[in-house]
């Protein structure tokens, strides 16, 4: 009988002992708009890091690459490859969205597991990956619908819209609600991928305080890089869906 | 909902060294479906919905949950909101707001000062370096041609040079054997003109002896005649 109270008191126990602060943001306020401030501090931290770190490999590429500079040129081969796979022969002015897309989403997410972001206390609120915040991952996802939407109508002019009664014009509904569908699975995984890793690691660490949840993290780790991949290599195959050919 | 409970719980600062200072979870022996009713009965604007249904369920449970409700309603009519729950008030996982254009333009700058500093410089670089290897290479292959020439080229030096060779070899063991019949005939002539010269002396000799011997065989067939015949 006392079921429903009992729920609630060790989901509020448990809430308490991980002193997970979801949906808690601090905010700036600009020009009567409000902005969530943990996020743009650590999106700025990690464009830093990003730009940081490249200016300091590349800024004098030597033939015989070492260090830094191997490193990032095994990175561009890397999203080179990933954008010709999915975009096709015509990839090359695709590679910097796609690359930065995949840099940024990387970076931020490693940031989140391996910055120690607690250090820092905010009024209101934490510090945690940018792509925690479900603004950044709409912000992105839109991003690449402008991106395939531009992509299909700078190739094929009006004619891109053709795609919509492509097969048969039955489909055109569906066609439609892809394009709706297409950013927000896209921001949703991501979002939901990131929050459940941190949430997971956060609760596991307020229970078990010692080696339990290192599998975990690395776990967190892994599953921040695939997701990394998994929207650059989205992203690059909706452009290169909509450059494709129609017949 | 869940969202809503987490939200008007009290925050905590998450610093890691009070979770590990939490070593058992500590289970709240106080009314938390007080403090959680009412706060999303405020934050409901005033209209329980949510709570209203767990308030039917908790007035069906028990008599404490009747209490935790009477205590519940009487919390919302007498005291205004705490300071807390307005801090929470705004407590949303998905609350859309200028962040999202905001990230979007970062993103737009990063990606055109990743292309200027990073994607298009050493992607040049890197084509660049490819095709300097690939010309270098295509080299190699061409030399390789003429590196094979130059095998042929060395190998008939050396036929024609061991042809002089034994050619030069044959020609002196022909002069030198030539040589050598000539003095081995010389030889044999010389040899054979002393033989010659021998077998005259000895020649000369023996008539001289005979012519010698002759006269004595003349003188001594006097001489044995006269002794034979002494009457003669």
């Amino acid at each position: 009988m006392n079921v429903i109270p009992c729920s609630i008191k060790t989901l509020k126990g448990l809430y308490d002992i991980s002193g997970v602060e979801v949906g808690q943001h601090f905010y700036w306020q600009i020009g009567g708009l409000q902005v969530h401030a943990q996020v743009l501090i650590t999106s700025w931290v990690v464009i830093a890091i990003l730009l940081g770190s490249v200016i300091l490999a590349v800024r004098n590429p030597q033939t015989i690459p070492t260090g830094g500079q191997n490193f990032f040129e095994y990175v561009l081969e890397f999203i080179r490859d990933l954008s010709k796979t999915q975009i096709g022969e015509e990839y090359g002015p695709w590679v910097p969205f796609i690359g930065t897309m995949f840099l940024f989403i990387f970076v931020s997410n490693w940031s989140g597991a391996l910055l120690p972001w607690k250090i820092i206390q905010l009024p209101h609120g934490e510090l945690a990956a940018p792509t925690n915040d479900i603004n950044t991952t709409v912000a992105l996802a839109l991003l690449t619908s402008v991106a395939y939407f531009y992509a299909g109508l700078s190739k094929k002019g009006l004619g891109y819209f053709g795609k919509y009664i492509q097969p048969t014009p039955i489909l055109l509904p569906i066609n439609i609600l892809e394009d709706f569908t297409k950013p927000l699975s896209l921001s949703f995984r991501l979002f939901g991928n990131i929050l459940a890793d941190e949430l997971v690691v956060v609760v596991l660490v307020s229970l078990v305080p010692s080696v339990v949840p290192i599998p975990v993290m690395f776990l967190g780790l892994f599953t921040s890089g695939i997701q990394a991949l998994i929207f650059a290599t989205l992203a690059a195959a909706y452009i290169g869906e909509s450059m494709e050919g129609h017949h | 909902m869940s969202s809503t409970v987490m939200a008007s719980a009290p925050s905590f600062t998450s610093t890691s060294q009070q979770f590990l200072s939490r070593v058992a979870p500590p289970c709240p022996i106080r009314l938390p479906t007080v403090s959680v009713i009412a706060r999303a009965a405020h934050e409901n604007g005033g209209k329980p919905r949510l709570p209203s249904r767990l308030l039917k369920r908790l007035a069906l449970s028990s008599r404490h949950a009747a209490i935790a409700a009477a205590a519940a309603a009487a919390m919302v009519a007498a005291s205004p909101l705490p300071a807390l729950a307005e801090q929470m008030e705004k407590a949303a996982l998905f609350d859309f707001n200028l962040t999202l254009p905001a990230i979007a333009i970062e993103f737009l700058l990063l990606m055109v000062a990743l292309d200027k500093i990073y994607f298009t410089p050493l992607g040049k670089f890197m084509d660049e370096r490819d095709a300097a290897i690939r010309a270098k290479l295509s080299d190699v292959k061409d030399t390789s041609g003429e590196v094979k020439e130059l095998d042929d080229q060395a190998a008939a030096v050396m036929k024609a040079a061991r042809a002089e060779i034994s050619a030069a070899l044959n020609q002196m063991k022909k002069e030198s054997s030539a040589e050598l019949e000539q003095k081995l005939a010389e030889g044999r002539k010389r040899v054979e003109a002393e033989l010659a010269e021998a077998l005259q002396n000895l020649e000369r000799q023996k008539e001289e002896t005979i012519k010698a011997l002759d006269s004595q065989i003349a003188a001594l067939s006097d001489e044995i005649v006269k002794k034979v015949l002494p009457t003669v």
